[in-house]
């Protein structure tokens, strides 16, 4: 397989075309009413123009470039002081917009080729990739322990590798093992039973997507990973029947989705397998009046857009041959894969929902500052980060935050101790697991 | 054009900054450094020694009373969007980055006034003025951009046709001399809450206005905001050269209708603007005009729009070759919507060059006009760059705004190069006719000094050395 990962000097004529206007500082649009708000999770932290949005890591990437900075110890932590969340791309209007989170990502990963990255923390997650094929230094076994509960009652998970099904559920190391996540897929095989949907997943043969290796820089690894994960789709479709890979991991569906893409394999190997967000299948059944909610959920709630489901999905247009304007300029984005709108109609279908709007939200949402490592490197300001967010729900009114996102599950929830909130972060499908029942 | 500074990075002088503002917000870090070494102009790259973030007064103070003790010099930044170079240290230094103070402290949306921080956005006050049904003249900046600072370096905006230069609408400000010491000016000066007008008192609001950031650091200040009037009403007018454009605009400016009256060229319409030059289509007219006018009524829009009809008419019966004309959707919103991230972004000027951008920018007698623009499109068309011009009334007739945008490869020394000589040589021609360089970076300053009045330079060096004994805010500036 070949993958197309530019290098930092190969991205280096999109670079130049920043102009520094720093309209990628703070979310705004013009309305009306005209809506303003802090986008850059690392800008709100650290303040200094070089930390924040894209305006400042351009400049880390010219000064890289002509040669004037050189990795200290410093730096290296500056360029991994970003979750990597997108905000300050949606502000954008110039030709680089498109390859912004790419050229953070191209300084990373030239850090890590120069033996200078990730973060001393980080390199943990890439020890245990190479060790463990997971980023939390988790044995095999491990992975299938969410599943215990299905077994005891006897509704055990098919293994898709012995038993054929149509959808591959799969879990992602964050829901397998991450504690305070796996209420995720839990959550999601209980409701795709009481569905009778025929479903399995790989069990103890998971293993990372990649997403967090390529977040960090780590191409090798993220290679590695996801070279075996595409053969591994292939043969469960040729030979299981797999038609359908569901996961509940905003970032594994970002990297199935947009990261996969790299390689020249993708279309041909992922031909006749559909890859989908477990919320927008299980919206597909509920428009078709196969998912019906049955009991009431009387909570106050608003919603967190996840960076990885949301900006990150956007498909960017770009004059590839200058037939419409010049050859490589932007001319749009479109927002067809975002998931914006199907969670908030989910949401206010349940019966009870009191359903609440936070001020920044969908294309402008505010990460929970999990993202781009920065949890692993920084877990002390991701939780503070993570607070701010939380506080932003509650000045909404409502008593429950809900996303689709482990990772925001997990850092949100983090936040909310922080800040001694009662508020708690739920996952969508946690919700439709409680409002739901056989619906044989 | 100036070289980069000699670095004098001193860990003394960083413990007594981080002593004042904290650790986590000053720093000497290059790559920090580095960050703000340059903006969308030509002048070319310089770092600062030091960057720190105050968030008070009280920490201003201190900062500058330390720097003027020992003679570092200190570089008050905001957001750095200005096109003129202005916060890229000539010397080194202190960058003094102001975006943390960005608090709304009033909005009188009775009288009309607004007081705030400098680091407070123009999206930030854009946000809470709509509230009250109230706004700003909005420039053609980034909404990131600070609205103190527009208004300190004689910025202009959406209102500038109907109120003149955003410095025209300060009320009062508080400013931290270089010595550290604070002084108000304006009513507040009088009284401690009361910041709704300079007048009647003497005009020490000069010392700060159109000093490029050399003279303290406004650390609050007041500003003239207006209501919204409900009804928009955009004329657009074409016409095949200046002299005709430039006729309208003097006629329709006479009645003073317009919140914004613009005329920009061929090339400043286009979206990007064409780089290199391309020529313009034989059949398609060299300008373009569009007025703003906002009304309360749909009768007073009418009573507008029947001025309006009367001056084309004795115009095209003059001769003129004057057309009315329809002007694209998008780019009417990226008038009349502000502030704009889309021309914020100074898309519709660099996307083709690459990163760059300048331009000879300066307040002409209306007269001038026609001179000017015919031989700045000679020079820049000789460089192969647009005649990108735009052109702007403020407050009546008897002077506006021309200025050429102009887009260049900043990755390439030899492009950007090209562009800084057409700019100066545009500037020159400009300043033989009567005009003035706004916001502008040290080359410009030097063209301004040759033809000073010897008188005028001493009393800036005199005015300048009572502020500042020990030349350390952004010296170097005035070309002196």
């Amino acid at each position: 397989m070949n993958w197309d990962i530019p290098s930092l000097e190969e991205l280096e004529d999109i670079v130049w075309k920043c102009t520094a206007c720093g309209n990628c500082k703070v979310a705004y649009k013009f309305g009306p009413p005209p809506s303003f708000g802090e986008i850059c999770p690392a800008g709100v932290e650290f303040g200094f123009d070089g930390n924040m949005a894209s305006k400042g890591k351009i400049a880390f990437a010219r000064g890289i470039l002509d040669g004037e900075l050189e990795w200290t110890e410093e730096f290296v932590e500056a360029i991994y002081k970003c979750t990597v969340c997108a905000g300050c791309q949606n502000q954008c209007e110039l030709d680089h917009k498109p390859f912004i989170p790419e050229i953070i990502e191209a300084m990373r990963r030239k850090a890590v080729k120069d033996g200078a990255g990730p973060m001393p923390t980080q390199k943990v997650i890439a020890q245990s990739m190479r060790s463990f094929n997971n980023p939390y230094q988790g044995p095999r076994r491990v992975r299938t322990e969410w599943t215990r509960p299905f077994k005891k009652v006897k509704k055990p998970i098919k293994n898709i590798m012995k038993e054929p099904a149509p959808i591959l559920f799969y879990v992602g190391c964050t829901g397998a093992y991450n504690a305070p996540a796996r209420v995720i897929p839990t959550a999601t095989a209980s409701v795709f039973q009481k569905m009778g949907l025929d479903f399995g997943i790989l069990g103890e043969n998971e293993i990372c997507c990649g997403s967090t290796a390529m977040r960090l820089g780590d191409a090798d690894e993220f290679i590695r990973v996801a070279e075996q994960n595409l053969e591994s789709f292939k043969k469960l479709h040729e030979e299981q029947g797999v038609n359908t890979i569901v996961t509940s991991c905003a970032g594994c569906y970002r990297a199935i989705k947009k990261d996969y893409k790299l390689s020249d394999e993708y279309e041909s190997v992922l031909n006749g397998i559909e890859v989908i967000h477990t919320t927008d299948l299980l919206y597909r059944y509920f428009k078709e009046g196969k998912l019906n909610f049955t009991k009431e959920l009387p909570w106050k709630v608003t919603y967190h857009d996840p960076c990885h489901t949301g900006r990150h999905l956007n498909d960017f247009n770009i004059d590839k041959d200058g037939s419409v304007q010049w050859k490589g300029s932007y001319l749009g984005k479109e927002e067809a894969q975002c998931l914006y709108d199907v969670p908030r109609e989910m949401l206010k279908a349940i019966p009870g929902i009191q359903f609440t709007e936070m001020e920044r939200i969908r294309d402008n949402s505010y990460c929970c500052g999990g993202g781009g490592g920065v949890m692993t490197g920084f877990g002390d300001w991701a939780a503070k980060n993570a607070g701010y967010r939380i506080q932003e729900g509650m000045m909404t009114g409502a008593e429950k935050m809900v996303s689709i996102c482990p990772f925001c599950h997990y850092n949100l929830n983090e936040g909310a101790k922080r800040v001694n909130s009662d508020m708690r972060l739920y996952d969508l499908v946690e919700l439709l697991d409680m409002v739901t029942e056989d619906q044989g | 054009m100036t070289e980069m500074p000699k670095e004098n990075v001193d860990g003394n002088v960083l413990k007594e900054l981080a002593s004042i503002v904290g650790e986590k917000s000053a720093t000497s870090a290059k790559h920090i450094r580095y960050a703000y070494s340059y903006d969308l102009s030509f002048v070319s790259r310089k770092n600062p020694d030091y960057v720190v973030m105050p968030e008070s007064v009280e920490q201003v103070q201190a900062v500058m009373k330390f720097a003027n003790q020992e003679k570092i010099p200190v570089v008050p930044y905001t957001a750095g969007t200005n096109i003129g170079g202005l916060c890229i240290p000539e010397r080194g230094g202190i960058l003094l980055d102001l975006k943390r103070m960005n608090k709304i402290i009033a909005i009188d949306a009775e009288s009309h006034y607004a007081v705030i921080e400098p680091g407070v956005s123009h999206a930030q006050l854009a946000t809470e003025l709509y509230k009250h049904n109230l706004r700003w003249s909005w420039p053609v900046g980034p909404p990131s951009a600070s609205v103190s600072s527009n208004a300190i370096s004689h910025g202009i905006g959406g209102l500038s046709g109907r109120y003149g230069l955003n410095s025209e609408e300060i009320t009062s400000m508080e400013v931290v001399l270089p010595t550290g010491e604070l002084v108000r000016v304006g009513s507040c000066a009088i009284q401690e809450n009361a910041w709704h007008s300079c007048l009647p008192l003497p005009r020490m609001d000069g010392l700060f206005t159109g000093w490029l950031g050399t003279s303290g650091v406004v650390t609050k200040i007041g500003v003239r905001v207006h209501p919204i009037p409900p009804v928009l009403k955009v004329f657009t007018v074409s016409a095949d050269n200046i002299e005709d454009m430039s006729a309208y605009m003097f006629n329709l400016g006479n009645y003073e209708i317009c919140d914004d009256l613009t005329g920009v060229s061929w090339w400043l319409a286009q979206v990007p603007i064409p780089y290199p030059y391309k020529p313009k289509p034989d059949d398609a007219p060299e300008w373009f005009s569009f007025g703003t006018t906002f009304s309360w009524t749909e009768k007073e829009k009418e009573a507008r729009e029947e001025i309006w009809e009367m001056v084309v008419a004795s115009e095209i019966e003059k001769g003129s070759s004057l057309k009315k004309t329809v002007y694209p959707e998008e780019a009417l919103k990226a008038r009349t919507e502000l502030p704009s991230q889309i021309v914020g972004s100074t898309k519709n000027y660099t996307k083709q060059a690459g990163g760059g951008i300048s331009w000879p920018g300066t307040f002409t007698p209306l007269k001038a006009w026609g001179p000017v623009y015919n031989d700045w499109k000679k020079i820049l068309i000789n460089h192969n760059l647009s005649p990108s011009v735009r052109v702007t009334n403020y407050r009546g007739v008897h002077y506006g705004m021309l200025r050429a945008m102009i887009p260049f490869n900043k990755k390439s020394p030899e492009e950007t190069e090209n562009a800084r000589h057409a700019i100066v040589e545009c500037l020159k021609v400009d300043l033989d006719h009567g005009g003035i360089p706004y916001k502008p970076p040290v080359d410009f300053a030097r063209e301004i000094n040759q033809r000073a009045h010897p008188g005028y330079l001493s009393l800036l060096k005199q005015v300048k050395k009572m502020l500042d004994p020990n030349d350390i805010m952004n010296p170097g500036k005035f070309g002196i």
